[in-house]
């Protein structure tokens, strides 16, 4: 159930006005030892929201104030990556055609069954468990990648784009020691083991791909 | 002189007091007489001492230049004295030198030593040194000349023989034996001469004679030096008094300095004399004493003149203050800062101060209070050098007030005013008498509403008051002097007015007057009365004729708008189709009955017994109060008003009687029946239809309910579901508290209930759709109803506020009907505030009694507000202005309503929105109208 040691706790935000519900699905989260913070309303969430929070928000669609479609947009403009499971009354099907379309959430219709419930909210967990351990990878690569001199990432981008040493000196105008030596630094700054380990760590990271496929 | 004296008297007493000239001022005769003989001789000595004393300076200065004439005379007396002497003197040694030059000569010659030659040498160097020497001769004792010097001379000449006259001196000198002078003579050349004859001696022996000749001429002009001659002239006069020569001749002489001695030698009676020349001309000399002479009289003229011109000015003076003193006006003098100089008597006599206190205090001090603004702007004006003239009242010494008017002027250079007062007290009051009196009459006349207008015996106009004027539109010059025909006299009238002229003026109008058309200005016509009665003078002769003349057309207006309104609502009572009766509250006589009433009942029904013609009419208990037992002062008042059948006909009639004060102030009672039949029909069919309506409404509504009851359903079943598979879960793990789990579970429990409840309504809902009248609390409604809209509220963002009147009485109504109308009602509420700010969307549910036996519920909110032109099709079926809305809702709600009863309309909330509002009955009041029905 937890996340990789590293990572922060994750956290299950419960926004619902229905204090019944909200407190019964504490209740129900609790009970199956996730950690549960809740709010009567979204706009008190906004309040409380900051970007390093972990886990997952449910959220109930009809609030008086701000309605939990309403909060979404919000948390979107902020670039807000926790998964959303929305809680709907009867089924609002182009409401939630919109949503969906939107991104990276779930509907569950009430009532709902507890196991539903809790794959949901389990799916969601890991989504962004995941998508956090990406987001730290990246930066890992876009650091080491920083590190390189200018001839090191032309050496880098013909590497990647499947030139041998000597199409690479000749690309560049340069000896093919200079290309090597060029070569074996880059492997080390990037501290990669080998071509493959090399290509696969740029091609991940999400601020290098942008710059290498083209 | 004794208006001098007069004048000058005066003169000494108030040159104080005025500063101008040499002013005389004459007191009151009484206060003068003491003193006029005294004063007369001072004048007299003011006036002779000028004179006097220019009579003495004039002499003064006369004797003093005499004396200084004098004075200088004698100092030139002395000096000449003096020069003649020394003149003298050095002729002397002159003479004398020339005496022993020759007594030399002599004693030489005596001696023999001298010969001719020696002679003529030493005489003519002798003759040579002293020019008054004309010739030395020697003359024998034969009295013949025997030598003579110069040796060129032609009067002695050797033999020549002495004259008689030189043998006098010749023969006395040669007796004496001492040198002897001749008398002067003038020898044969016109020349005057004096001849010395020393006589020459030898012993015993005479010799004859040594004889010198003088020109006497010469010896005045050469023996004195130059300056003397200047000085002087210088005469030597013979012992005859004969002037023998003079040194000059030119110049004029003073012959009062002169001085004469005798010349020694030859001290023979010849004499110098020198008389001064005159320095200054005689004019001169005199001129002081012609000046002093002059001048003198100069004076004593000017004085003269000065008395002729102060007597003419004492004349005037005189003259002056004679008005001074008689003035009845007061006339006084005041200093720059507004204090008084000088006052005339007049001014005690108006205001009782003595004139003579007055100098030294200030006008201001007697000015009335109200008066000193205005008096010391005056002032100031006259500060500027600008004449004024004003009014203003003073305080007299009784304490009394006066009107003055003032004229004031200045003459800045003395910093004095002059002021005239005139006494206007008495002017003024018959000023304010008159304008009283005038203004007396100028209210009266124009308030005066009859108008009158006087003509003469002739006809002509002479007088026409405001009020007349008015009547006939034109204005008093218009109308005085007009003769007939009079410009307000119609035109189509004018013989008749004509007619009644001519017998006002034989004497002969009626006492009642006439009555007569009258033209305005503006062309209407008027009905007056004319009144007329003589105009007698103040001598009691008849001058004319006075009209006094009335407006008669208001009334006459009044008199034919009375018939025709009491036309009008004849024909608007006969009109009617119902019947309208009145009668006698006591009696039940029928005092009057419209055509209706009659057409029902006959036309004869005037004067008979209401009771025993009229059919239907309410039964004397079901009136209000007993129409006979009614005072005057209760009424009007409702008696009766209701729906009553006439059994015969199956007719209904809408009765309504009151109780009114008729015409005479009896009390009577006015009844009203319309036929009504024909409504009650149709209202009983449209409610019929209605309720028809309403039922499927109800089948409509029930649906959207269940419909949103079950949605709120999942609301608990949701929680419940939660709650108890969080206690699964947890006692599956065996990890948990019992007594959290036991809170979950009861948590669950209220949860249940809460579904229980909201079953529960939709099973009453449901039940209850036959309408069924039971007496209902409306608080526990309009909580129900509030329950069910929770939902959309909420939704909506809608706050509530639920204002229910405390301890009110239940109403007779069918529960669900009534719950659904509200829930309706609250429903379009919170759709209509959409668009309203999230802060104002607040919907007000309230209840209250508004007058026994009724309730009214209002449902406000503050939304858009509804549109007038919706307003009125707002509870037309199939109307609305929501887009999934039937139209239905508003319709349905009005009918259930008005079937309980009641009536449902709107309003427009003051903060914004609408309200809509709904009567119903009380429990007692509708079983009662139900019980009716």
């Amino acid at each position: 159930m937890n996340g990789t040691p590293e990572a922060p706790e994750q956290i299950i935000y419960i926004v619902d006005d229905d204090e019944a519900l909200r407190d019964s699905l504490v209740w129900l989260l609790e009970s199956n030892r996730y950690r549960v913070a809740q709010f009567a309303s979204a706009e008190a969430f906004l309040e409380a929201y900051h970007a390093d929070m972990a886990g997952c928000i449910v959220l109930d669609v009809r609030m008086p104030g701000m309605s939990g479609l309403e909060l979404y947009e919000c948390l979107r403009e902020r670039h807000a990556t926790l998964p959303v499971v929305f809680i709907t009354g009867h089924g609002d099907v182009p409401m939630a055609v919109s949503v969906l379309k939107k991104g990276a959430v779930d509907f569950i219709e009430k009532p709902f069954s507890d196991r539903d419930m809790l794959k949901l909210i389990e799916q969601c967990l890991a989504t962004e468990r995941e998508s956090r351990s990406r987001v730290r990878q990246d930066a890992v690569v876009a650091r080491r990648l920083d590190l390189l001199t200018q001839r090191e990432m032309e050496v880098l981008e013909l590497i990647i784009a499947g030139r041998l040493n000597k199409q690479i000196a000749d690309d560049l105008g340069i000896s093919i020691k200079t290309v090597e030596v060029h070569r074996a630094r880059v492997m080390e700054k990037m501290e990669a083991n080998s071509l493959a380990e090399l290509v696969q760590s740029v091609m991940t990271c999400e601020a290098a791909r942008g710059r290498f496929v083209d | 002189m004794p208006q001098d004296a007069r004048g000058g008297d005066n003169a000494d007493q108030s040159s104080a007091l005025i500063p101008f000239a040499n002013p005389v001022f004459i007191w009151p005769e009484a206060m003068a007489k003491p003193t006029a003989a005294r004063a007369q001789a001072r004048t007299e000595l003011y006036w002779t001492v000028p004179y006097v004393a220019v009579v003495v300076f004039a002499v003064a200065m006369l004797v003093l230049v005499w004396v200084l004439q004098r004075q200088e005379t004698e100092i030139q007396r002395n000096a000449i004295a003096r020069d003649v002497q020394w003149a003298e003197q050095t002729m002397r040694l002159h003479m004398q030198g020339t005496e022993e030059f020759l007594t030399q000569m002599a004693r030489d010659l005596a001696a023999g030593s001298l010969d001719l030659d020696n002679f003529q040498l030493r005489a003519n160097q002798h003759i040579a040194n002293n020019p008054q020497l004309i010739n030395l001769v020697w003359v024998e004792p034969g009295e013949v000349v025997r030598w003579s010097a110069p040796f060129d001379t032609t009067d002695w000449l050797a033999g020549d023989v002495l004259t008689s006259t030189q043998t006098v001196a010749f023969f006395r000198a040669r007796e004496i034996g001492r040198p002897a002078y001749g008398d002067p003579y003038v020898n044969p050349r016109g020349e005057a001469v004096l001849e010395l004859y020393i006589p020459v001696r030898h012993g015993r022996r005479f010799m004859g004679s040594m004889v010198a000749v003088y020109s006497i001429d010469q010896i005045v002009r050469h023996l004195v030096p130059s300056w003397f001659s200047e000085k002087y002239r210088l005469a030597l006069i013979g012992p005859r008094g004969d002037t023998l020569a003079v040194n000059s001749s030119v110049q004029a002489l003073d012959e009062s300095v002169a001085y004469a001695i005798a010349l020694d030698p030859p001290a023979n009676g010849l004499m110098l004399r020198a008389t001064a020349f005159r320095t200054v001309g005689a004019i001169p000399r005199a001129l002081p004493t012609i000046m002093i002479i002059g001048l003198s009289v100069l004076m004593l003229w000017s004085l003269w003149l000065l008395r002729t011109h102060m007597r003419r000015r004492v004349h005037v003076e005189k003259e002056r203050d004679r008005l001074f003193n008689l003035s009845l006006d007061i006339l006084s003098i005041l200093s720059a800062d507004g204090t008084f100089r000088r006052c005339n008597p007049a001014f005690e006599r108006l205001l009782g101060y003595p004139a003579v206190q007055m100098p030294g205090r200030p006008l201001l001090d007697f000015v009335h209070d109200d008066d000193i603004v205005a008096t010391i702007e005056q002032l100031r004006l006259l500060g500027n050098g600008q004449p004024v003239s004003f009014e203003n009242r003073v305080r007299c010494a009784d304490g009394r007030y006066k009107w003055l008017v003032w004229s004031i002027n200045p003459v800045l250079d003395e910093k004095l005013f002059y002021a005239v007062a005139h006494d206007i007290t008495g002017r003024k009051a018959t000023e304010e008498a008159l304008r009283a009196e005038s203004a007396f009459r100028r209210a009266m006349e124009e308030s005066v509403v009859t108008g009158l207008r006087a003509i003469d015996l002739s006809g002509r106009i002479i007088y026409a008051n405001p009020a007349f004027c008015r009547m006939v539109g034109l204005t008093a010059d218009e109308l005085v002097g007009a003769t007939p025909p009079f410009p307000y006299w119609p035109e189509e009238d004018i013989p008749r007015c004509q007619h009644n002229l001519e017998i006002t003026l034989a004497g002969q109008a009626p006492s009642s007057g006439f009555e007569m058309k009258v033209l305005r200005k503006s062309g209407e016509r008027l009905d007056a009365r004319f009144y007329l009665s003589p105009l007698i003078d103040g001598s009691g002769k008849q001058t004319g004729w006075m009209a006094s003349v009335t407006d008669i057309t208001e009334p006459k207006r009044v008199r034919a708008a009375l018939e025709a309104a009491h036309k009008r609502f004849e024909a608007v009572l006969d009109g009617l189709d119902s019947a309208v009766f009145v009668a006698d509250a006591r009696n039940d006589e029928i005092l009057y009955a419209n055509r209706a009433f009659m057409a029902l009942h006959g036309f004869d029904v005037v004067g008979r017994r209401a009771r025993a013609v009229t059919q239907p009419q309410p039964e004397l208990g079901d009136y209000r109060v007993d129409p006979r037992k009614l005072q005057p002062a209760d009424v009007p008042m409702e008696l009766f008003d209701d729906e009553l059948r006439n059994p015969l006909s199956g007719h209904w009639y809408h009765v309504r009687e009151q109780a009114t004060r008729w015409v005479d102030g009896r009390v009577v009672r006015m009844g009203i029946a319309t036929d009504i039949t024909d409504r009650r029909q149709m209202e009983e069919m449209s409610r019929q239809q209605e309720e028809r309506l309403q039922r499927t409404a109800r089948l409509v509504t029930m649906g959207e309910m269940a419909s949103t009851l079950a949605h709120e359903l999942n609301q608990p079943l949701a929680a419940i579901s939660n709650y108890a598979m969080g206690c699964v879960k947890r006692m599956e793990s065996g990890d948990y508290r019992q007594d959290e789990v036991l809170a979950a579970m009861q948590k669950a429990s209220f949860q249940a209930e809460r579904a229980g409840k909201i079953i529960r309504r939709i099973r009453d809902f449901v039940r209850k759709s036959e309408p069924r009248r039971t007496a209902v609390p409306l608080d526990e409604v309009v909580d129900d109803a509030l329950g069910f809209a929770e939902i959309d509220a909420r939704k909506a963002a809608v706050r509530v506020r639920r204002d229910i009147a405390p301890k009110l009485p239940p109403v007779y109504a069918d529960r669900i009907m009534i719950e659904q109308v509200l829930l309706n009602l609250v429903k379009n509420g919170i759709d209509a505030m959409g668009d309203t700010p999230d802060d104002c969307r607040v919907l007000t549910l309230s209840a209250r009694v508004v007058r026994e036996g009724l309730v009214e519920v209002s449902v406000a909110d503050r939304g858009h507000g509804i549109r007038d032109e919706d307003a009125e099709r707002l509870f037309t079926p199939f109307f609305t202005t929501k887009a999934e809305g039937m139209g239905m809702g508003l319709n349905i709600c009005r009918s259930i309503i008005e079937f309980h009863d009641g009536r449902l309309w709107t309003e427009a909330n003051p903060e914004g929105g609408t309200v809509f509002r709904f009567t119903l009955p009380v429990e007692i009041a509708g079983e009662r109208n139900a019980r009716s029905a």
